[in-house]
């Protein structure tokens, strides 16, 4: 894998050395260098859309607005105040990557909706700023005569230049994928809930996402203005981050070149459609009709597209996988989890009431009842999903009670779904890296290599090992359940929940996985597993505790507690038969 | 679907190379203006009168006899109504080297985006912009065939002041570009001519409510006012708003106040006002002339956005036909010694600058139909 | 006092047009979890029917308003049809941007049949409007705001009292279930798409005598009465329409004390405001996703 990637660079690295050459270089005429300038800067604001909303999955309707900022530092800087252009440039990056912060830390909580009307009228509010604070903006009339740095001042020089900026913050977007960060950023698209249970802080991820995505549309932006000399309010309108939101869906919002191809199409079929001039609308509303049949029919952009036409199969890994090490934390407390007077209200609903749990280090200990009795719900509250009403919970003898559900994969939690929530863009490797690579894991101290080997060893313990490089919707349901378990045991979790893992499974599936508990509880890890499946139960489990209505009606050694008759009469059913 | 990487790439190497091709299939033996204009975008129906005006004086032109023994012949691009859709449409013409001269934008802030391009391309512009920055700048190609806005406020104050005797102003007008900068210089015109200006009112554009602008007008006590508004539909609202909150003060506004779209959209609101028109049907005969015939080829009635390049071709093609040679300095030095040109807008008479007109009509509503006052024209 | 009426009855009319707009809005994200972008296209669609009929080819005036809103209704049966239901399983992300590329397509292909000029609308009534004690009431205003309120309780009729307003709150509020207990999901959402773009055009009829008949028209109402739905509360009806009459009243009065350049972001700011403090809403309940 990691041959690929890097001939990929060197490709990469000398395609781009090739265009800024050419830039420097080839003599067009004007009309050609101000398409390709403005293609150029407004790819690199689009790039910084595909961090956000391409790998991140968070809507920035106010991309333009970024770009305005980062516009109006270099204009007013150099114009006015008579600072260099380098200083401006990074003043104005440095404004965009703020205003994105901010923006971010006041609303991202919420998401959505919310997140895209928040963006929308941060647009709105600067655009009436810059057209009415004349003093200082210069308002309507705009800011002419933008010098350039020196040494870049002839139309061609500068061109190069921010080609070969393009090229570097192209490079740095492509590789951002397959950083920490990245796969952050991807785990937070694909199920922000399972991101946090991983280990994933997200909404610091998304935070990151979308002040790197104004950092770049910031630094478009600067550039544009040192390309154009001229700039005025009403190019970075709400109608203009509509357009940027569009060359990145067009393209592919997932990776830079899906951005530069958006950013090319978009700025030349309108030049394309010129000949469409004498009937006013008329190629505007083809690009309308375009946009939908494009959303439509291709999803992931052009270069989504044609990527996935091109992508290889997931080629099994060379090396053989090491066995995995479980080495869960032992601070001599007889409970690996303890949970005291536990409730969960929602509103008027009691799911939780005041329920006990002592889990014993080693071994498996269930969690039954009837469907609606709480025990998902316990799980939820017991992991940080959900915040406990009242109540205490101990993991290893460490009081979790309030902390965020990422920082509970430190203190040695790791859990499993009901509804499989694996990241289903990518592969079944890589879904167990992010599993490994939270923080604190001591196993995977030694660098890049040391957590790909830990990753490739937990999805070979799974036995999974030899398809670690396909991509999730190629494995069957049973398949993805112990994709998930690998991704918790890479971790090296002192807890491990299980919440309904035979759900969905057939015999065999079941007998595996019966088996496979028993391997990952002989390496001395706590599991709480909860499951309506009373044969897996019964074989597996040596402790149960049963939940009715939220409250603990029964707990001790399985084959006791499943012989008492109000357990029977809540949950099990007259006769004996496996529910 | 089966779009793949291969036909992208040759659609996007076919695009660059395209206009190349474009240009060599042109017939070479007429005289080429190059014209940008907006056919797109908000200003599109804007771009279709320039359009129309500019094809009458290219037909009247090529009648008699053509410029240099050659036809005219026009190439357009269209704008998108935007600053950076000006510099592409303008670069794409430049890239035309058989081009002589071209037509700039009625926006300034358009001119100013293509100034840079405009000044490496080395060949007149003529255009339509009201902004006085764009023929001081030191750009030498930007030649003007409206009277800038220094002269829209000047007539408007000295027509309050000195014919219509009122000193107590108020002004309206829009926070674009045009509104601000034409606002500043008329407070400072009625301040040079000894009168007060009571209150400033800046709008939005498409604010679909002007309440508070007429209870503000309202109570401030002014007795005239004066205005500078872009969209037609803004003064239609703000003037039956005026009206129904029962304001009738003298109102000398800025040329939309007389267009026809306005005129359509507020009808009897408006009855009664001032403009200043560079445009005036009944302001000469030159103007009725291009009346007559723009009435033959359209149905709407002509304006300011038919006449100046009306104007303009007439000019540009005397000046060529005046100098005998297409050489770009040449037909600049001739069209700026130009002097007593009697056009549709008015009679240019250019100075160092590049502006040819210094003055405007003052028109009136008068129940609907526009009638031609007085002309107020400045030496300076 | 005069002064401070005449700005109410303004705000009020203005923030009853947000408010119709917004309606049309929250029922299609109510129903189908959609920001539609194209709504205020809607407003416009109809404006220009009306002009067609009304105006061009002379019709009467209630004629060419069930000819309308009967083309409307089929408009918003082709947009759901175009628009929505291919993307129907998608995340909201790609429906939000085809509605957007819709409102691309409808105002430019409006534009590209009709031209570019704005258009007069006459309005229902002859009068224009009339002056009681120190406010004037535009007569069209007057009636904006009473059929904004006559549907707001058509709307708590059918919603609450008849079994297919049943029907459509239970399909907005849980597809799965809906689906389930026997209601034609398919069929209740192509009903709420028909009617919002039936009262997307009721808006832009109502509307277009007093501001109007032009393209950008829907884009300028629609962005606000979005603001309203979000302070109203994402999901709820009556926050839309309080929300609609709130952004009016705060454009119109913080125009006329604080600053008329800056109205256009008193609406937004308000919207961040109210995303900070109470992101709910007026009346919204988040509703947490089952892990």
């Amino acid at each position: 894998m990691s041959r690929r990637s890097a001939i990929g660079q060197l490709l990469y690295t000398l395609a781009a050395a090739a265009l800024v050459a050419l830039a420097a270089t080839v003599k067009t005429d004007g009309y050609v260098a101000n398409v390709l300038m403005q293609a150029a800067t407004y790819a690199i604001a689009v790039f910084g859309l595909s961090i956000v909303l391409g790998l991140c999955g968070q809507i920035n309707l106010a991309q333009a607005a970024f770009f305005a900022l980062g516009a109006y530092s270099v204009a007013l800087g150099t114009v006015d105040y008579h600072m260099p252009f380098w200083l401006c440039l990074v003043g104005g990056m440095g404004l965009a990557f703020a205003a994105g912060a901010g923006l971010g830390l006041t609303t991202l909580r919420l998401g959505g909706h919310y997140l895209a009307m928040v963006t929308i009228s941060f647009q709105q509010i600067l655009t009436v700023v810059l057209i009415n604070a004349i003093r200082f903006t210069h308002g309507p009339d705009g800011v002419s005569s933008i010098p350039r740095p020196t040494g870049f001042t002839s139309g061609q020089a500068f061109l190069a230049l921010v080609v070969a900026i393009l090229a570097i913050s192209g490079y740095l977007v492509w590789r951002l994928a397959d950083t920490r960060l990245g796969r952050a950023m991807r785990a937070v698209r694909d199920n922000e809930l399972a991101a946090s249970a991983n280990g994933i802080d997200v909404f610091r991820t998304k935070l990151i996402a979308f002040a790197l995505a104004a950092l770049l549309g910031g630094l478009g932006g600067g550039l544009f203005a040192g390309g154009f000399s001229y700039i005025s309010p009403d190019q970075f309108a709400f109608a203009d981050s509509i357009v940027l939101m569009t060359m990145a869906l067009l393209g592919g919002a997932g990776s830079p070149i899906g951005s530069a191809i958006g950013t090319g199409l978009l700025i030349l079929i309108p030049e394309w459609l010129r000949f469409l001039k004498s009937v006013p609308g008329l190629y505007l509303a083809v690009y309308g009709l375009a946009v939908i049949l494009i959303v439509v029919f291709m999803p992931d952009g052009i270069w989504g597209y044609v990527s996935k036409l091109f992508r290889a199969p997931g080629r099994a890994p060379s090396k053989p996988p090491e066995p995995l090490a479980l080495r869960p934390l032992d601070s001599g407390t007889p409970t690996a989890l303890e949970v005291r007077g536990l409730s969960k209200n929602f509103g008027g609903l009691k799911a939780v009431d005041g329920v006990d749990l002592q889990v014993r280090r080693g071994g498996v200990h269930a969690l039954i009842g009837p469907n609606g009795s709480g025990k998902t719900t316990m799980l939820n509250v017991v992991t940080g999903l959900y915040r406990a009403t009242a109540g205490a919970i101990f993991v290893d003898g460490v009081d979790v009670t309030t902390l965020p559900a990422h920082k509970r994969t430190v203190a040695g939690l790791a859990r499993t779904f009901q509804n499989i929530r694996l990241f289903r863009s990518m592969t079944a490797l890589e879904n167990v890296v992010v599993g490994a690579e939270r923080d604190g894991n001591a196993l995977i101290e030694g660098g890049r290599d040391a957590l790909w080997r830990r990753a490739l060893s937990a999805l070979d313990f799974v036995g999974l090992g030899h398809r670690a490089n396909e991509t999730i919707p190629s494995f069957s349901y049973g398949h993805q359940r112990l994709i998930e378990i690998a991704r918790a045991l890479a971790a090296n979790p002192t807890v491990l929940l299980l919440d309904e893992p035979a759900a969905g499974l057939n015999l065999s599936e079941k007998k595996s996985l019966h088996g496979l508990l028993g391997r990952i509880a002989a390496q001395g890890l706590t599991i709480l597993l909860i499951d309506h499946d009373m044969t897996l139960i019964a074989g597996a489990a040596r402790h149960v505790t049963v939940l009715n209505f939220g409250r603990r009606i029964a707990d001790g050694e399985t084959a006791e507690v499943l012989r008492q008759p109000d357990v029977a009469a809540a949950y099990l059913g007259v006769s004996n038969d496996a529910a | 679907m089966s779009l793949n990487r291969r036909s992208v790439n040759i659609g996007l190497a076919a695009s660059l190379v395209a206009p190349v091709f474009s240009r060599a299939a042109r017939a070479a033996d007429t005289i080429k203006i190059g014209m940008v204009l907006p056919v797109t975008g908000p200003a599109a129906d804007v771009g279709r009168y320039a359009l129309t005006g500019a094809k009458l004086a290219l037909a009247r032109v090529n009648k008699s006899g053509g410029v240099l023994g050659r036809p005219l012949e026009l190439i357009t691009e269209d704008d998108q109504t935007t600053n950076p859709g000006a510099v592409l449409a303008f670069s794409k013409l430049a890239a035309q080297p058989d081009i002589v001269a071209f037509l700039g934008s009625v926006r300034s802030t358009q001119n100013h985006a293509m100034a840079n391009d405009i000044l490496k391309t080395g060949k007149p512009v003529c255009f339509g912009g009201t902004d006085p920055k764009l023929t001081k700048m030191g750009n030498p190609w930007f030649i003007r065939f409206r009277p800038n806005d220094t002269y829209s406020a000047r007539v408007i104050a000295s027509y309050g002041i000195e014919t219509l005797g009122k000193k107590t102003w108020t002004l309206v007008h829009s926070t674009d570009a045009f509104g601000t900068s034409a606002n500043n210089l008329l407070a400072a015109a009625i301040e040079k001519l000894g009168a007060k200006v009571v209150i400033d009112q800046g709008y939005p554009n498409q604010s679909q409510d002007f309440t508070p602008v007429v209870l503000a007008i309202k109570s401030s006590g002014a007795d005239v006012m004066g205005s500078y508004m872009t969209f037609e539909n803004d003064q239609a609202i703000f003037a039956r708003q005026l009206r129904q909150l029962g304001v009738s003060i003298p109102w000398v506004g800025s040329p939309t106040t007389v267009a026809t779209a306005t005129l359509k959209l507020a009808g009897p609101a408006l009855w009664g006002t001032y403009a200043v028109a560079d445009f005036a049907v009944d302001s000469s005969p030159e103007a009725k002339e291009f009346a007559k015939l723009y009435s033959a080829v359209s149905k709407a009635p002509p304006d300011l956005q038919s006449a100046w390049p009306y104007d303009a071709i007439g000019v540009l093609s005397a000046a060529i036909n005046k100098a005998g040679s297409t050489d770009p300095g040449k037909i600049r030095d001739t069209i700026l010694s130009t002097k007593g040109y009697k056009g549709a807008e008015g009679e240019y008479n250019f100075d160092q600058f590049g502006d040819g007109l210094h003055g405007y009509n003052i028109v009136r509503n008068n129940k609907g139909t526009i009638v031609f006052d007085k002309h107020i024209e400045f030496k300076d | 006092m005069g002064f401070f009426l005449q700005l109410l009855f303004s705000g009020v009319g203005i923030g009853a047009v947000y408010a119709l707009v917004a309606l049309g809005f929250v029922l299609i994200f109510r129903a189908t979890s959609v920001v539609n972008f194209a709504q205020g296209e809607f407003s416009m669609v109809a404006a220009y029917l009306m002009v067609v009929f009304a105006v061009d080819l002379g019709w009467p005036y209630w004629l060419a308003f069930l000819i309308s809103i009967a083309g409307m209704a089929l408009l918003g049966a082709i947009f759901n049809l175009t628009v929505y239901y291919p993307l129907r399983n998608r995340t909201f992300l790609p429906v939000l941007i085809s509605t957007i590329g819709a409102s691309i397509f409808l105002s430019n292909s409006v534009l590209a049949l009709y031209g570019p000029q704005p258009q007069v609308l006459p309005g229902w009534l002859d009068t224009l409007g009339f002056q009681l004690g120190p406010v004037y009431l535009d007569s069209q205003y007057l009636i904006i705001i009473g059929v904004t309120l006559a549907l707001v309780a058509f709307q708590y009729w059918l919603f609450e009292r008849t079994l297919i307003g049943k029907k459509l709150q239970a399909t907005s509020q849980d597809k799965e279930m809906a689906t389930l207990l026997g209601i034609p999901v398919a069929a209740m959402i192509m009903v709420t798409f028909v009617y919002s773009a039936v009262l997307g055009g009721i808006a832009g009829i109502l509307v277009a005598p007093a501001l109007f008949v032009s393209i950008q028209m829907g884009s300028t109402i629609a962005l606000k009465a979005f603001a309203a739905t979000i302070i109203g509360g994402f999901g709820d009806v009556a926050g839309a329409i309080l929300g609609g009459f709130a952004i009016g009243v705060i454009e119109t009065f913080g125009a006329a004390y604080i600053s008329v350049p800056f109205k256009d972001a008193f609406a937004f700011l308000a919207l961040i405001l109210f995303l900070i403090v109470r992101p709910q809403g007026i009346f919204g309940e988040r509703v947490a996703e089952k892990a």
